[in-house]
């Protein structure tokens, strides 16, 4: 399919990978550029580089690296002409339907060529794959995609409707794939593409539980067996390297500091106030006679009893509580105290250790995708042939049972036939 | 191949790694009616002994094609052929009045041994019980279907012979026991050999401590062209048992594969091998000669195993096993060539995860991702479609990642855009997303999203498609 060589060749198809969400192929066409937002490259210097290499960009800003096509990366980076099938789908059919070197297998329709190279690969140059596709533009770009890529010997591309028309091949493959809105229309034709010689298997595609009860319906109907159906789908989990977990009495003695400062900073604004207070009574002292004093003594007396009661309020607690913003200034500041001390108590234990340990973490992506589509499978039994030991059989009434075999192949036969 | 359309009858090639028929000397899975399979090593001339479900002569079986189900009888086999799923009737029938009690099926075990012995075929028994069950006719449809089935599944002589395909050998083993499969299921497994691109004529490494499962299905799409050498921690060739069921053809699919040790695997290590040449420096015996002969013949095999390992260029490493997985990568990674995919599979999440935050800081790696398989199989019957009601619970969870030649004077786009930043004005945002950092620079989480990742670096920033981006 693609190049097996160590370094990039023009002509090549190379897979740039410039982040994960920006995966694209690219074809090495000498004279030609990429200008990208991860840089610039000209392609006669990627000439010669080993596959695998991150590429820095020509003017020192930005890297790429130039990856070796494979099915999976080129899933991630193809140009979607349908929706596609990705690798969970991909990887359970080929499983299911026993694809593998020397496989002869039926795709329709092709789509975007997703699971075709899958295929192809799997199948390898002693199999082949029968790729049919009802959209002619779509078959169009599949065949030059499919040329591009090498895969000229191992598959044939169909400009069809298989539904209306069938297959072209009969009784040749070991393996159906029906990724169609209707499959139902397409198992009899597919009945008549599969061998007969040995147990064959299909798969229909569907995303929806109606799609998929007509079609065990038509399997059904058509003879196949063993007919059941699954879901598969991948949950990527994101991992993380954090911070060992606090304690709480880390957290315990943050808020004992922090109150501790608060109850500071109040005794020191209650010592300022009764400061500022005795100062201006001296002041009126020194500047007004008895009577002022006697006046306003009792104003003075007064304020004096208000702020008092209200310092008590605020000793008691009370209602009373220091500002958010105060509060939060404590707790950093505390904070603050605690992390240098135990950073200088790391220090003193291990030696220069700039960063705590780190540990894992990890958990599920919040977004996964939910479905993909709902996967039939079922099988073609082959005819049964009379055993051997029947066939060389002598007179131990054998005979009987080799009759009734032949009988039971012969009303399968015309089962079949009927179908 | 010719392109085209028209109607062609190709030329059936006969599989290359497995036989087409049943041969004596395969091991084959035999599924009896209760649903259980058992494995079964089929012997000239021997009688096969299924227990109450009947015996028969293995050489009934040879040169029959896989999938097939018999009747036992006399000891030998009548095809039965596959029966349609029934349509089942809705009626007005419920459980309503239906008790559960010890009356409500008369016959005795005495009565039932009795028909069986005189020789009454399994429907016949069934439909005896029937007519005597109290309230059989109570019975919904569904019900009364689900009757005769377990029933059937008590007394009829007949089995099924499953067709060694990875993914049937594989279910058999899962379901037999996963531990010694390390929790590796079929979709597991399938999405190991595709995200280490496995393909005939490839050339992998493989480090299989799941009974051979692994190994299994490498060879198993190799088709017998390429190469893949497996390291195990014993001494003598390993055991797979795996490969067993799958009956491969020893010709076509030996010749692609050889193993060595973790002592054998060290460049540094010269393993000890005792001398070829006769001491006397001549021939005592022809005993001696061929002894002294196979020696060479198997330090040979393995000096050669050796230098082919040390010569590298291998597309893929796969890697199930006991040891860490971290240390094995450490061991192999130079025997890869670049863009080669590296899949780990464990049953814990704490082992790839930890593996993530090993290599994500060191150059060398792309694109690392931690991925658990989600499968859920359902019944399709006519009126009775839902999912099963047993479900497994774990196939594992698997690691890849990329090896890349890594450059070290490349720069990251961001780290020359956070300098302009820094120089115009002051500190750029800086908010450690999840505690992660990127070389010494630290992004936000928005920065993440247009950022060439270092190929250390891959944490958070998911963007919408997740599913469709990672692999």
């Amino acid at each position: 399919m693609w190049s097996t060589a160590r370094e990039i060749a023009a002509g090549d198809v190379v897979i740039v990978w410039m982040t994960r969400d920006i995966i694209q192929p690219l074809v090495i066409t000498p004279g030609k550029e990429l200008n990208s937002k991860y840089g610039y490259y000209r392609h006669d210097e990627l000439i010669g580089v080993p596959y695998g290499s991150k590429v820095r960009s020509r003017n020192g800003k930005g890297f790429i690296h130039l990856l070796r096509p494979t099915p999976e990366l080129w899933t991630l980076a193809l140009p979607h002409r349908t929706q596609i099938l990705y690798l969970a789908d991909i990887a359970f059919v080929t499983s299911w339907l026993d694809i593998r070197p020397g496989s002869k297998v039926i795709e329709a329709g092709t789509g975007s060529g997703s699971f075709s190279h899958s295929v192809a690969r799997t199948v390898g140059p002693r199999g082949h794959l029968w790729s049919y596709e009802f959209h002619e533009v779509r078959a169009e770009k599949a065949r030059e995609e499919f040329t591009r890529h090498g895969m000229d010997g191992i598959v044939t591309l169909t400009h069809r409707n298989v539904c209306k028309q069938g297959f072209t091949v009969e009784d040749t493959v070991d393996a159906v794939f029906l990724d169609l809105p209707a499959p139902w229309d397409a198992v009899e034709h597919a009945k008549k593409a599969l061998r007969k010689d040995r147990a064959t298997r299909i798969c229909c595609f569907s995303p929806c539980m109606e799609q998929v009860l007509r079609t065990v319906a038509a399997l059904n109907e058509a003879g196949f067996t063993n007919i059941t159906m699954y879901e598969t789908l991948l949950r990527p989990h994101q991992v993380d390297a954090a911070s060992p977990l606090l304690p709480v009495s880390a957290i315990s003695t943050k808020l004992k500091h922090s109150e501790a400062r608060r109850e500071e900073k109040r005794l020191r604004q209650i010592a300022n106030a009764r400061l500022g207070m005795e100062r201006r009574a001296a002041k009126r002292k020194a500047g007004e006679g008895e009577d002022a004093e006697g006046a306003g003594g009792e104003e003075k007396e007064g304020k004096r009893v208000k702020t008092e009661s209200a310092q008590q309020g605020r000793e008691g607690g009370g209602e009373e509580r220091p500002s958010p913003e105060e509060q939060a200034q404590d707790e950093a500041e505390a904070l603050t105290e605690i992390r240098a001390a135990s950073n200088t108590q790391g220090q003193d234990e291990q030696s220069a250790t700039p960063e705590p340990r780190k540990i894992t973490l990890s958990k599920a992506f919040p977004e996964v995708r939910g479905h993909t589509s709902y996967l039939t499978f079922a099988v073609l039994l082959p005819l049964s042939t009379a055993t051997p030991a029947s066939q060389a059989g002598g007179n131990d009434g054998s005979g009987a049972v080799r009759t009734e075999v032949r009988t039971l192949t012969a009303q399968i036969e015309t089962i079949r036939m009927t179908c | 191949m010719d392109v085209g359309e028209g109607p062609s009858r190709a030329h059936h090639a006969p599989s290359i790694t497995r036989d087409d028929r049943i041969q004596i000397g395969h091991t084959l899975l035999i599924k009896i009616p209760s649903g259980d399979i058992r494995s079964i090593k089929l012997e000239k001339d021997a009688t096969v002994n299924l227990g109450k479900f009947g015996s028969f002569y293995a050489n009934e079986l040879v040169g029959q094609p896989f999938g097939l189900t018999y009747e036992i009888v006399d000891k030998r086999l009548k095809v039965l052929p596959p029966r349609p799923l029934q349509e089942v009737e809705d009626t007005e029938a419920t459980n309503e009045l239906i008790n559960d009690g010890q009356f409500v099926q008369p016959l005795t075990v005495e009565e039932i041994e009795a028909l069986k012995k005189s020789g009454l075929h399994a429907s016949e028994i069934i439909k005896k019980q029937i007519e005597q069950h109290a309230n059989y006719s109570l019975k919904t449809e569904y019900s009364k279907e689900k009757y005769k089935k377990r029933k059937e599944m008590k007394y009829s002589k007949s089995f099924s012979v499953i067709e060694p395909t990875m993914f049937n050998v594989c279910e058999y083993w899962f379901n037999k026991d996963q531990n010694r499969l390390r929790d590796i299921r079929p979709d597991s497994l399938a999405q190991m050999m595709n995200l280490a691109n496995i393909r005939p004529g490839g050339r992998y490494i493989a480090v299989d401590d799941a009974s051979g499962v692994v190994v299994s299905a490498i060879l198993d799409r190799l088709g017998g062209q390429g190469r893949l050498i497996t390291i195990c921690d014993v001494d003598s060739p390993p055991a797979y048992p795996v490969m067993v069921q799958m009956n491969f053809r020893k010709e076509v699919v030996t010749p692609t594969m050889a193993s060595l040790n973790w002592a054998t695997a060290d460049e540094e290590y010269t393993p000890i091998i005792a001398s070829t040449e006769p001491p006397a420096g001549k021939f005592k015996s022809d005993g001696q000669r061929a002894r002294l002969n196979k020696r060479k013949v198997a330090s040979d095999a393995l000096m050669q195993t050796r230098e082919e390992l040390f010569s590298g260029e291998f597309e893929g490493l796969i890697i199930a096993s006991e040891y860490d997985p971290h240390s094995i990568i450490e061991k192999l990674y130079p025997y890869l060539a670049g863009s080669a995919s590296i899949v780990v599979h464990s049953p814990h999440v704490q082992v790839v995860t930890n593996l993530q935050n090993q290599l994500r800081d060191l150059p060398g790696y792309l694109g690392p991702t931690v991925t658990e398989g989600w499968l859920r199989q359902y019944q399709v019957l006519p009126g009775r479609t839902h999912p099963m009601m047993n479900g497994s619970g774990s196939g594992g969870f698997i690691f890849h990642v990329l090896k890349i030649y890594d450059d070290p004077t490349a720069s990251s786009v961001m780290v020359h855009r956070h300098r302009k930043k820094a120089k115009q004005s002051s500190e750029a945002p800086s908010a450690a997303s999840n505690g992660t950092k990127e070389g010494s620079v630290t992004v936000t989480a928005s920065d993440l999203e247009s950022t060439p990742a270092p190929a250390s670096a891959e944490s958070s920033g998911p963007t919408e498609d997740v599913e469709m981006r990672t692999l």
